[in-house]
């Protein structure tokens, strides 16, 4: 029979595994939205990681803020998904959209972003303090199976972010307005000269991505703290995630999120958290050099 | 049915259309001939909602389309069909098809008219889970005119439909155009393939550096002498 020690490492790699599975089901989520985004739209939004932290300032105002008992998520996600929508909607259509008709829009985009990155993240410390934030978990306790142990939180990360990505897919797949994304981000021209308004996608898609990783963003809040500058750092990881995945590729970033996460767990299992960001740069730099297109991207 | 007065169309810099006025009624075939690049195509997107600047008049019947939105226009019953496809190429035959009938007014009607379409083209029946992309640009060029019907078009503006066809299958699309006017739809068409013209038009517009030079019946064109010059170098 096995060894004490053997028996303790398989349970310790059933958590790691479990937990880059819950991350990864975090990190799916915001790259079907990046990608999203720029597959439609063909737009970078450089304050994407920003609304990460919205999401989870959102649900902590509400929750920690307000003093609603964490019995109270379905309130929060009630109350913070139509938020998310609207800023959003309302940030592509006033801000973005404007610009589309300049000339060189995709960098006027990006550098509008970018300031509304720095922006935010300057707001959520003038408002919230440099401390980081925690919002306490969806549900307590643990499942134990034998001797392997689950947390509820974990598979209730697991559950919802994979719930919203194929609830998601099922709209693109099955819905009129999901229809019309698609044409909007395979032919522009041909979706103007079917009726379809284009600037009301544009403004849709936006919202529906920045409620992805908003919604990401409560879900790991959960796990990590809320930190007011650590935008950039999540903008990174999501960027790379899609990058490896290919870009405007949907199943590609899913994949991507997976064996990110996986990786992340097992290297911050072997080595340590701090190796997780390098072993990250690793793969993108690899990806780069080796299928520059990502595992499933069409290329240029 | 639809009447153009002085429109003036414009790409960034550049004044493609000039005091242009033309008159399209009801259940006419009216043609638009002209040099390549003398705004054809500029005229018929223009009406359709799909110019990028315009000023003058575009009533059809007694609504005004100009400067209106292309989902507007559609919603109104006024669709393009590009010489350049502009299909969905990711996207199945079915859900092309679809995708035309998207605007509201057509909603309703979208059974119906995938059925008088694929009894109008056949062979798109047997393809309908066919990616576009993996069509021939015979196929392709059937689907774009399908994907307009689908739209409940009262009036269809169609760019060049035989362009880059081979004979056989040019003498199929105007077979359908005339099926399609048949049936009541008022069409503006933008050709070069003048024998087959003849047949269908009932008015013919030249356009010239972005002016109106001759207007009249197929006859009157066939018989005037600058059409003659610059369509046959005679």
């Amino acid at each position: 029979m096995f060894s004490e020690d053997t028996i303790l490492m398989l349970y310790e790699i059933t958590d790691v595994i479990i937990a880059g599975l819950s991350n990864g089901s975090v990190y799916a989520l915001m790259a079907v939205g990046m990608t999203l985004v720029y597959g439609v739209t063909k737009a970078f939004n450089f304050a994407y990681g920003d609304f990460f932290n919205m999401g989870g300032y959102f649900a902590w105002i509400l929750i920690v803020g307000l003093g609603l008992e964490f019995g109270g998520y379905i309130t929060v996600f009630l109350i913070v998904v139509p938020l998310l929508f609207a800023v959003g909607y309302g940030l592509e259509t006033f801000m973005v959209a404007p610009l589309r008709n300049r000339a060189d829009w995709e960098n006027r985009v990006m550098m509008l972003t970018l300031g509304l990155a720095l922006f935010l993240s300057n707001l959520y410390m003038v408002v919230f303090g440099t401390k980081l934030k925690s919002l306490p978990p969806i549900i307590d306790g643990i499942l134990e199976l034998g001797q392997i142990v689950f947390s509820y939180q974990d598979i209730m990360i697991f559950v919802m972010s994979l719930g919203g990505i194929l609830l998601f897919g099922w709209m693109l797949n099955n819905t009129r307005t999901g229809l019309a994304v698609r044409a909007v981000a395979q032919n522009p021209a041909g979706a103007k000269i079917v009726g379809i308004n284009i600037k009301r996608i544009f403004a849709s898609t936006f919202a529906i991505s920045t409620v992805m990783v908003g919604f990401g963003g409560i879900l790991l809040s959960q796990k990590l703290f809320i930190n007011p500058t650590s935008g950039g750092a999540i903008m990174v990881k999501a960027w790379v995630v899609t990058a490896f995945g290919g870009m405007g590729s949907i199943r590609g970033g899913l994949y991507a999120a997976f064996i990110i996460g996986m990786m992340e767990a097992f290297v911050g299992w072997i080595f340590g958290m701090s190796y997780t960001i390098i072993a990250l740069f690793v793969l993108l730099l690899a990806t780069l050099v080796i299928r520059p297109q990502g595992l499933m991207g069409k290329g240029a | 049915m639809i009447k153009v007065t002085d429109l003036n169309a414009y790409y960034g810099q550049f004044h493609v259309l000039k005091d242009v006025s033309i008159t399209i009624d009801k259940k006419e075939v009216v043609v638009v001939l002209g040099p390549n690049g003398h705004g054809k195509s500029t005229l018929l997107k223009s009406i359709c909602g799909l110019a990028e600047k315009t000023t003058g008049e575009i009533m059809l019947n007694d609504i005004s389309l100009i400067n209106l939105s292309s989902e507007k226009v559609v919603d109104f019953g006024v669709t393009y069909i590009a010489e350049t496809r502009e299909l969905f190429p990711n996207m199945t035959v079915l859900e092309n098809l679809k995708l035309g009938a998207y605007s509201r007014h057509a909603r309703p009607f979208e059974k119906e008219n995938l059925e008088k379409v694929l009894d109008l083209f056949p062979r798109l029946a047997h393809r309908l889970k066919q990616m576009a992309s993996t069509m021939s640009g015979g196929e392709a060029k059937m689907l774009a005119i399908a994907r307009g019907l689908m739209s409940n078009a009262k009036f269809l503006a169609i760019d060049e439909p035989s362009l880059g066809l081979q004979p056989n299958l040019r003498t199929e699309v105007f077979n359908t155009i005339k099926a399609i006017n048949d049936e009541g739809i008022t069409i503006l068409l933008v050709e070069q393939n003048i024998p087959q013209i003849a047949e269908l038009a009932s008015k013919i517009y030249v356009l010239e550096e972005g002016k109106i030079t001759f207007e009249g019946s197929k006859d009157e064109a066939i018989s005037d002498d600058h059409l003659k010059e610059i369509f046959l170098g005679m």
